[in-house]
């Protein structure tokens, strides 16, 4: 900027610029409920399904896939068509998705070698239907242009250390496919329950920025100190 | 008629452009591996004019690149790589109709 306010009184600058964006979309809304394209209660109870997703679908996928092979396998097929088998249909609410663009989806499996990680430089393209909003980090510029050139550094920010014979490989899904990460399961997990498998499948883990830990679910408060999680063991060696 | 298949060396074209491409610079000119075929659909230029049923469509592919490839600066480990997705028109085999960055 060439100019500097020194105004108290000035306006606070929106990082990222993102409240044109929403100035934009209320300013259609407005003209398309006026327009009688849909009603204010249409879009609130769109906007209630919408935000009503959540990542427990995505958790559900992966416990059903690690203990059974051949949903794994349907899974890793047709993620779209495998969706169905834990009550999320891709269609929804239009016959042919949201009137965003997801279509097509495909879980990516990391393995012993591979470790993969979801970003979308373009926006903020997510597998919503699977995963719900994504997390607000998902979709500053800061995360997507890093992700993609410095995807090591950036893990290492979120506290995941891999090691450099594990490839990383990194997804940027600005196009019409949408992913999820299947991570690895666990050792520590052995007789565990679909529903106990699901709750250390949190989100993080599934869009590849963490791994899954026997003894950490989302669901509860972390400890005071969240070092005593980042075992060496877990995450390769530490740093 | 698809025009590749996986396994092809592609590279990805370097052109001028106007509107909505869903193809990002940093790809652009940067040499990759077709690793997953994805059925045809419209393409982000006329689906952007909302242009869903007689807008062109064309097969899409998945490209992997190494990492070293997008980025001369890239600090991390040789093994690292990058996938995205293409339309078919924003393809050429790689060593025909290269463009240099």
């Amino acid at each position: 900027m060439s100019t500097h306010s020194h105004d108290p009184h000035a306006p606070v600058q929106e990082p990222d610029g993102t409240d044109e964006f929403e100035i934009l979309e209320l300013a259609v809304r407005e003209l398309a409920i006026e327009k009688g394209v849909f009603s204010a209660e249409d879009h609130r109870r769109f906007s209630e399904w919408a935000e009503s997703r959540t990542p427990m679908y995505g958790s559900k996928l992966v416990a059903k896939a690690w203990l059974d092979p051949a949903f794994k396998e349907r899974l890793l097929a047709d993620g779209t068509e495998a969706s169905k088998e834990v009550g999320v249909n891709w269609l929804d609410p239009t016959g042919t998705g949201t009137p965003s663009d997801y279509t097509y989806f495909y879980v990516l499996e990391n393995t012993p070698q591979v470790h993969n990680v979801i970003v979308c430089t373009l926006c903020s393209c997510y597998p919503r239907p699977v995963l719900g909003m994504s997390p607000d980090w998902y979709r500053t510029p800061n995360y997507r242009r890093r992700m993609v050139r410095q995807p090591r550094q950036v893990l290492a920010e979120f506290g995941l250390f891999l090691p450099a014979d594990v490839e990383i490989r990194v997804h940027d899904s600005n196009q019409k496919s949408r992913f999820m990460v299947m991570p690895m399961r666990p050792a520590g997990t052995e007789g565990w329950t679909e529903e106990q498998l699901a709750a250390i499948v949190t989100r993080d883990t599934m869009i590849g920025v963490a791994l899954p830990q026997p003894g950490w679910t989302a669901a509860e408060a972390p400890p005071r100190s969240g070092v005593a999680h980042q075992s060496a063991e877990i995450t390769g060696g530490g740093k | 008629m698809r025009r590749f298949k996986v396994g092809d060396r592609v590279v990805v074209r370097d052109e001028t452009t106007l509107f909505h491409t869903r193809c990002q610079g940093y790809m652009r000119g940067r040499i990759g591996t077709v690793v997953e075929d994805r059925p045809a659909w419209v393409i982000p230029e006329d689906e952007a004019w909302g242009r869903d049923e007689d807008g062109r469509h064309e097969p899409f592919y998945v490209v992997r690149f190494k990492q070293t490839e997008l980025w001369a600066d890239y600090a991390g480990p040789d093994l690292d790589t990058l996938e995205s997705e293409f339309s078919e028109r924003w393809l050429e085999p790689a060593g025909e109709g290269e463009h240099s960055v």
